[in-house]
This record gives C-alpha cells, sequence and structure tokens, in this order.
C-alpha cells in the first residue's frame, strides 16, 4: 500500500504542471489590455493602462511569461493577486482554513443526513418513508442554495435574530486582529479552545449553523439517491436472501450487509464533495460573508486575477488529487478484496 | 435523554436571543468593493480612500460639506508668491504620528518626494507630477525607458528634489514648473498624506535620498510596507487591514484629541451580497451599509424599524459621466462598424466627425427617460460634463432632451443628404451589469431606429476585461465613460472630456483648438470669477459642438442605524456629506444618540 501511495504522490508535480501550462495556454487567447483588466476596473483607472501592461510584463509572449511565472513559484512565490490584495499564497495561507473549517462541519452533517435517508429511502422502498424522503431530496436539489441562503438569512437573521453572519461577535474579531487572541490554527471554533475561550468556540459555533443547515438541505440530496439506489441493488442480491433466510434480524441485514456493500459509491462521491467544499462554496460564503476561498476565487477568475487563477487552479488540483487518493484508501479498509495492485 | 438535548438547545437558542445592536462606541459600515492598498502613493480608488482619509492627514481638507472652502490640518497657515509657482506652508507643531515620531517638515518633503519618485502607472501619482515636475506626469522609469542616460535620470531627480523644499523644521516649500491654480485643492487628496518618514524608512521602504530613488521609479507599492501598514497622524490608527475587513482604532495622541472622537472602534467589512448587508442592517449589526440602488431603498430600507435613509437634492457627488462620440473609431478588425463604410450595412470610422450625426444623436436622446427609468425621477440633467458644485458649472446652457423633428433634420443634413438615404448599422456595447450604460444604448436604439428603417443600432454586452479592451483600442463607436473628482477643481474634469489632450477627449479624437484655447487660459489664471467665466464659454462651446453629451446625475442616499450621527451636518440633516471624501464623512464626527 505505501508503493501505491508513494506512486501516486510522485505523479502530483506532474499533474501540477500541466495544470499551469493549461491555464497559460488558456491565458494566450487574451489580450494585454483583457490581462490588464484586474488593474482597471474604470476607464478612470485605465488612464495610464499602457504603463500596467508594461509594469505587469502582460505584452510578453507565453515562454517569456511561462518562464518568469515557473521560476517565481520555484522561490515559492506565486504573485500578487490583485482580488485579495497580497500574496496569493498569503491568501490561501489565510482562507484556507476558513474553506476547511466551513467544510469540516458542513461534510459530517450532510453525509450522515444523506446516507440515513438513502437508508430509510431504500429499506422503506415505495413507501411513504420512501416517497417523502425523495420528495425532499428534488426540492432541496433543485432549490438554488443562494435563494435558500437568503431565505435563512432573512427569517433566523434579519428577522428572529438568532444567528449571526460572518464568522465570530466583531469583539472576538477586533482580539484576533490586535492579537489578544491568537489564531493558532485559523479555524475558530478550535483556536477559541486552544486560546481557553469558550465563548469564542460558542460564538463560531452559532454562525455555522446557518451555512451548514443550508448545505445539508441542498448537498445531502446527492448522497441520498446515490445511496438508495445502490442499495437497493443490494438488497436484491443473493447474499442478502441468504442472510434473511438463516434469520438475521432485519436491522442487521440492513445495516452490516446492505450498507456496508452499497456505500462504495457514496465514499467516491463524498470524497469528491469534500475536496469541492474545500475550495469554498461560493454562494454559502457570499451570503454568510465568511472569507474562505470561494468568496476569493470567483471574483478573481471573472476579474482574469491571473496569479489568483493559477493558484487557485494549482490547489484545486493538489486538493482532488489528494482526495482522490483518501477515497482509493478507503476502497479498501471498506471492501477488503479490494486490492492496491 | 432526547428530551434533554432539546431542552439545552432551546435554553441555548433564547440566550442567544440577546442579540444587541452594534456597541455605543464601536461602528460598524458594510459596504463592497475592497481596499485597493494602504499605501497612500499607491491607492486611487474610493474604498482605499475612505480608510485613508481616517487615519492619514493632509496639510490642508474641505471644510464640513463644502469643496471650495478649506481648513487648516497639518499646516496652520500657506501662502502663494506673486508669480503662483511657490507654495509655503507653515506647519503644526506638537503632531504626533502613531509610532510616537513627532511630524516635522522633513516628514512633508519626504512624502510628496515619495510621490513623485515612484509615482506608478495605477496611481494617482501623474497629476502631482504634472504640477511639480512636469515630465508628463510619468515616473522616470517609463518616461525613459529601458536605457536612460546618467545625465536624464540626474535631471529628473534633481526635478524631484527641488520641488520639496524644507526651510525650517516647520515650514515647507513647494515650487511648481508653472502656475497651476488646481495645486493647492490637488494637496487635498490621501495620495499626498503626510508620513512618517522616519517609521516608513526604518521598515524598508524608500530611503529619502537619491542613492535608491531610481529602483523605486514606477514600482508597484503593493509589494511594500506601507501597503498594509500605517504610518500616519490621523484620528484612527490602523488595527488590521487583512485584504478584506479594516479594523481602526481610536489614537490617543490625536493632536486634536481635545475633540475626541466618539468611536472608538471602526469596523469597515467588505459584505459582497447586499441582501446580506440588508438583514444585518435589520439585525443590529451594522450602522451604515451601501445600498446600491434606489428601487431596494423604496422597497426594503424605508420602514425598517432601526435603520433611516438619507438624502438630498444637493448630494450630486463629485463626478460626472457623458455619452462619447468617437471620431476615430478603430476600424481594423472591428465588428461593431459593420462594413466600415456608409453603405447601411456600416459605418465609417469617421462617422461622428459630422456634428450633424452628433446632433442628431442628441436629439434622439431622452433624459427624461433616462431620470424616470434609471433614477425614478430622482436626478438632475447637466449643462455641460462638470459636476454642479464645481466653479464654473453654468447652469443656463441649454440641454438637449427628445425631440424626433430636429433629430430627423440632422440626420437629413448629416453627409450631404446621403446617410438618410443609406441607413447606417452600428453597435453600441456596454459591459454586463452597467445598467446606465444599457439603459442609454438601448434608449438610442429606440428612438433612432424609429426614425429610419435603415438605421440600425445593435446593443451588446461585453465582460469587463473585453470592454476594456475594445476601449483601450478605440474600438467603441459610442460610449459612456464616467469621471470621478481627483480634486475639486474643474480642469479636473473639463480638461479631461474636452481639451484635445485631455484623456477622454483624445481617446475619442475630439480636437477643436477654440475649445483648446479657453481651456488652457482657465487653467492657467487662478482669479476664480474668471475663471467660471471661461468655463461657462467652454460650456456654450461643448453645446455647439457636442463632443459629448452629459447625462444626467442621480441624487445620493445614506443608508443608516437610526441612532447614527455626524457632528458638523448642515441645518436640518442628520449628517454631513462631501462628495471630495470617500467615506461621504469623517469617522472622528460619528456620534451615536
Amino acid at each position: 500500500m505505501t508503493t501505491f501511495i508513494v506512486r501516486r504522490l510522485l505523479q502530483l508535480p506532474i499533474v501540477l504542471l500541466a495544470i499551469s501550462l493549461l491555464i497559460f495556454g488558456m491565458m494566450q487567447f487574451l489580450s494585454p489590455e483583457q490581462r490588464a483588466a484586474t488593474y482597471a476596473k474604470t476607464e478612470q483607472q485605465a488612464k495610464n493602462l499602457d504603463l500596467i501592461i508594461r509594469q505587469y510584463n502582460l505584452d510578453k509572449g507565453f515562454v517569456v511569461q511561462y518562464t518568469t511565472w515557473l521560476k517565481a513559484v520555484l522561490r515559492g512565490d506565486l504573485g500578487y493577486s490583485k482580488q485579495s490584495h497580497e500574496p496569493v499564497l498569503d491568501t490561501i495561507r489565510k482562507k484556507l482554513p476558513v474553506s476547511a473549517e466551513l467544510a469540516l462541519y458542513m461534510f459530517f452533517p450532510t453525509l450522515l443526513f444523506g446516507v440515513w435517508m438513502g437508508t430509510m429511502a431504500a429499506i422503506h422502498r415505495d413507501r411513504f418513508v420512501d416517497q417523502a424522503v425523495r420528495v425532499f431530496a428534488i426540492v432541496g436539489w433543485s432549490l438554488p442554495t443562494f435563494v435558500l441562503a437568503i431565505w435563512m438569512l432573512a427569517v433566523f437573521y434579519g428577522y428572529l435574530k438568532l444567528f449571526g453572519i460572518g464568522r465570530a461577535d466583531d469583539s472576538i474579531m477586533v482580539e484576533f486582529a490586535k492579537g489578544t487572541l491568537k489564531a493558532y490554527t485559523g479555524m475558530i471554533t478550535i483556536d477559541g479552545i486552544l486560546n481557553g475561550r469558550w465563548d469564542v468556540t460558542y460564538s463560531a459555533l452559532k454562525r455555522l449553523v446557518m451555512p451548514v443547515a443550508t448545505y445539508t438541505i441542498v448537498a445531502s440530496a446527492q448522497i441520498m439517491r446515490v445511496l438508495r439506489s445502490s442499495m437497493l441493488d443490494v438488497l436484491n442480491s443473493d447474499y442478502v436472501r441468504t442472510a434473511r433466510a438463516k434469520g438475521l434480524p432485519e436491522r442487521a441485514v440492513n445495516l452490516k450487509h446492505a450498507r456496508r456493500n452499497a456505500i462504495i459509491p457514496v465514499v467516491t462521491i463524498a470524497g469528491l464533495m469534500f475536496a469541492f467544499m474545500l475550495e469554498g462554496v461560493f454562494f454559502i460564503e457570499i451570503i454568510f460573508n465568511i472569507p474562505g476561498l470561494g468568496q476569493w476565487a470567483v471574483p478573481a477568475a471573472i476579474q482574469l486575477d491571473f496569479p489568483a487563477v493559477i493558484g487557485i487552479a494549482l490547489l484545486t488540483g493538489l486538493v482532488v488529487s489528494v482526495a482522490n487518493l483518501a477515497v482509493d484508501i478507503l476502497y479498501g479498509i471498506i471492501d477488503p478484496r479490494i486490492s492496491f495492485q | 435523554m432526547k428530551k434533554h438535548l432539546l431542552k439545552i438547545l432551546a435554553l441555548g437558542l433564547v440566550g442567544s436571543m440577546a442579540f444587541a445592536a452594534t456597541g455605543p462606541d464601536t461602528y460598524v459600515q458594510m459596504t463592497f468593493g475592497e481596499v485597493d492598498s494602504l499605501d497612500p502613493a499607491q491607492a486611487y480608488d474610493t474604498a482605499s480612500g475612505a480608510i485613508l482619509e481616517n487615519i492619514y492627514e493632509t496639510l490642508y481638507t474641505y471644510k464640513g460639506e463644502s469643496i471650495t472652502e478649506y481648513q487648516p490640518v497639518l499646516a496652520t497657515d500657506y501662502s502663494i508668491s506673486d508669480d503662483g509657482k511657490t507654495y509655503t506652508f507653515k506647519l503644526r507643531r506638537d503632531v504626533l504620528f502613531h509610532s510616537g515620531n513627532r511630524m516635522t517638515c522633513r516628514d512633508v518633503e519626504y512624502s510628496i518626494e515619495r510621490l513623485l519618485v515612484t509615482n506608478p502607472g495605477d496611481s494617482a501619482g501623474w497629476f502631482y507630477a504634472e504640477s511639480l515636475i512636469g515630465y508628463d506626469g510619468v515616473n522616470a522609469k517609463d518616461y525613459f525607458g529601458d536605457n536612460p542616460s546618467q545625465a536624464d535620470l540626474d535631471k529628473y531627480w534633481e526635478a524631484i528634489d527641488n520641488s520639496v523644499q524644507c526651510v525650517d523644521d516647520y515650514t515647507v516649500q513647494f515650487h511648481l514648473i508653472k502656475k497651476d491654480p488646481s495645486f493647492f485643492v490637488k494637496l487635498m487628496y490621501t495620495a499626498s498624506s503626510i508620513l512618517d518618514s522616519k517609521y516608513a524608512i526604518e521598515n524598508g521602504e524608500w530611503s529619502g535620498t537619491k542613492a535608491d530613488w531610481y529602483d523605486w521609479a514606477g514600482k508597484d507599492l503593493r509589494d511594500g510596507f506601507l501597503h498594509t501598514h500605517d504610518a500616519g497622524t490621523g484620528a484612527y490608527k490602523l488595527v488590521k487591514w487583512d485584504g478584506k475587513d479594516v479594523i481602526a482604532e481610536r489614537f490617543i495622541g490625536y493632536w486634536d484629541y481635545a475633540n475626541k472622537p466618539q468611536m472608538k472602534t471602526i469596523i469597515i467589512k467588505v459584505v459582497d451580497e447586499e441582501a446580506t448587508r440588508i438583514q444585518a442592517l435589520k439585525a443590529g449589526d451594522a450602522d451604515r451599509i451601501t445600498v446600491n440602488n434606489r428601487a431596494t431603498l423604496d422597497t426594503q430600507i424605508r420602514g425598517m424599524a432601526n435603520a433611516k435613509v438619507i438624502e438630498s437634492d444637493k448630494w450630486l457627488g463629485a463626478a460626472a459621466s457623458a455619452v462619447f462620440f468617437n471620431q476615430k473609431i478603430a476600424a481594423a478588425d472591428n465588428p461593431m462598424i459593420g462594413s466600415g463604410q456608409l453603405d447601411g450595412n456600416g459605418i465609417p470610422a469617421d462617422f461622428f466627425k459630422d456634428v450633424n450625426v452628433r446632433k442628431a444623436f442628441a436629439y434622439s436622446f431622452d433624459q427624461d427617460a433616462i431620470i424616470n427609468d434609471l433614477y425614478l425621477g430622482k436626478a438632475v440633467p447637466l449643462t455641460m460634463a462638470l459636476p454642479p458644485s464645481f466653479l464654473g458649472y453654468d447652469p443656463n446652457i441649454p440641454i438637449y432632451n427628445l425631440d424626433m423633428d430636429k433629430a430627423e433634420e440632422y440626420f437629413k443634413k448629416a453627409y450631404g443628404g446621403q446617410l438618410w438615404e443609406t441607413g447606417f448599422t452600428m453597435t453600441i456595447a456596454y459591459n454586463s451589469g452597467n445598467t446606465t450604460r444599457q439603459t442609454v444604448a438601448e434608449i438610442l436604439k429606440a428612438n433612432i431606429e424609429a426614425l429610419n428603417p435603415k438605421f440600425k443600432i445593435n446593443v451588446k454586452a461585453m465582460p469587463w476585461p473585453q470592454f476594456l479592451a475594445a476601449y483601450k483600442n478605440g474600438q467603441l463607436p459610442a460610449l459612456v465613460l464616467g469621471w470621478g473628482a481627483d480634486y475639486a477643481d474643474p480642469d479636473n474634469f473639463i480638461y479631461v472630456f474636452y481639451h484635445s489632450n485631455g484623456y477622454f477627449a483624445k481617446k475619442v479624437g475630439y480636437a477643436n483648438p477654440e475649445m483648446d484655447k479657453l481651456i488652457e487660459e482657465a487653467r492657467s489664471i487662478t482669479d476664480p470669477a474668471k475663471r467660471a467665466e471661461l468655463y461657462s464659454k467652454v460650456g456654450y462651446l461643448a453645446h455647439d459642438d457636442v463632443p459629448v453629451l452629459p447625462l444626467p446625475r442621480p441624487t445620493g442616499w445614506m443608508v443608516l442605524a437610526k441612532n447614527v450621527y455626524t457632528k458638523g451636518a448642515p441645518e436640518g440633516m442628520d449628517v454631513y456629506n462631501n462628495p471630495m471624501r470617500s467615506g461621504s464623512f469623517l469617522w472622528k464626527d460619528i456620534v451615536k444618540k
């Protein structure tokens, strides 16, 4: 298994190099003026556009730009993001924990809820529970995230004033800014504990309720549907019949025999889902004002903030590769018949 | 167990119900658009300006809501030499920087020279350079290109070195290369904020000497220390800017601490989504929010228990925009002009050179429709491309408004009658999301196509990068361009819009020697009455010549929590609003009642 992991990790630099070449190639279709758009957001700011183009070497050819970029990267410099107003690496360092924290709290409720719904639907196939779960899933799946998010915001924040937006109370954010609270991990729920401040963790947790609920409602449907159909397959198989025939309790048949075998496709989907969550869930971040990667990446792409775009693409490549690797390893643990060859 | 859990949950929720409004000495503003840089010499946008004007200070500044009355800040007095080329400022004593360092003339010299040395292409440095050293307002690296001679560089440095000089510790002199009536107000822009030179140099900024000046020429200052750190004297000092939100705190060593600012902590949050800002206001988490359009005010803000909308017909801002008619459209690979000829399937590159075409377009333009559709009736038509509060704005100049008969008359005159016979096809583009540009284009299309079935205008949306490139390359036949004041002098608008060498006019190939003469005369004298007269002449000439068609200015508004006021508000208003301040008012004037 170690050989397997090492081999996969060795592929990683090649994947990243390919991504960077691809994106650089795509950028060649844009004129220097288009690439300068991120430096001039109005015509007034474009007054010295020629100087801007020269200053950032936007008029140079593919080879010059790519080698300059690659040399800088090898020195550990991914460039400056005009969108985040700081170097790309600093931005990733700052925003990754934010998105990761959000992802961690969104992932398990989504997964567990999806698995639970899928199990219930499969066991009670075509009965009321199944229908109810499927209706819920269709509604959740087809509901645009931002509509649900804004609705949550209006009801639970603006009207009921139960939950807040952002990451923690303003007074806590001021303490972090001043350094009286230390940001050890960049994840506030954890930093609160490390600082011995439960109020900090509580404040952060409270602000996670709306985003987590929104995401769970929208995204668990996918897990549910996959599990339901794969479990229905398994429930019809011979060994399940055998298990039933030998008098095993229904619960043990469903959960131990059927579900465990049906879960593989869920693992695949969940792995990718987690990887994409780490990239930042744009609508959730925008509407609940959580300064994660999504809030940075989407405007950066629209504004053609090139160092940011390529930085994000590399990060995506990295995260997806690692997630795929983790999923492959999980296959082996869940199903011993799968071996690492 | 389950019941127990529910109980805990319910208790937790009730406990958190006591969501308070922001604290009595904390001010939270939610806006969109992030700060670009906190280095005064780099920042050239309002989001940055709104922070800089509070943590830094300039020698003089605007008084209250006025843009023609000024008050001393870091200076106490000033005089101008008879030839108008030397400005002498007496500096305030006992001013401390946030570091604890004391301000002297050395800091003023450093700050302005640094502006001239660095002057990156996307900064405001150009208009200081134009007054103090010339060189087309361009930094040394860009001016001389790749292989500058040492003699040229020495001369450039000498010009910088001579432009600002200390007479003694508390007297500074500026030497202009020529008379410039707008120099004094230029010094009120945040770019000329006074920096703590000692602190800046200690932290790796330019040394202030000839030794490393050329290394700093044209440099992107976003790499530097001052991009994220504050070296100012302002009433507030920066706690942190994380690339997004800004947190600042009252500065105890402030020279004017006698007028103690009420707010201890200021939090400026970037919240891109408007719905989120509105809910935050409703929940009591925000003291001021940005609301983008008037319709939202009426449907969502008015009637909110803890919020108020402050507005005034006088709040027209310090900006102007106009429809430009491009008289030298770039013809190569340009689908927007179709065939590129006057054959009904396109327009020639100099289509708008004929004044009859410009007039016909002007009479096809429905100002009332813009005012009513776009601004819900709350806008004022402009007689010239200049904000009405500026010196020289003449309200008596007639305005073009929809007149289909006249439009037809001028279209028939154009190109000796040929245009009416053959017709034309052109494209008016706008950048996606820009509703002003979209509305203007659609109004022109509807009215002009109604005149003659052979007239065809396509309206096209483009993403900003493509639009910018088309603009830069001169491909857009007709377009809306806007200018926000850098400093409160009419020349900042008039030159840009109407002078053959002005940024916008040059771009669209407008040149009228008579116009140039008037504008040049007005920028070389200082007598306000005489200048106003000249600008009025410019306005009338522009009406006859129609190089551009000024658009109506919407009146402004502010959305605040009910308990927010400012000191120095005009009679009957809760807050003041100075159009030259990026944040409308200063943090130190905020009061919560």
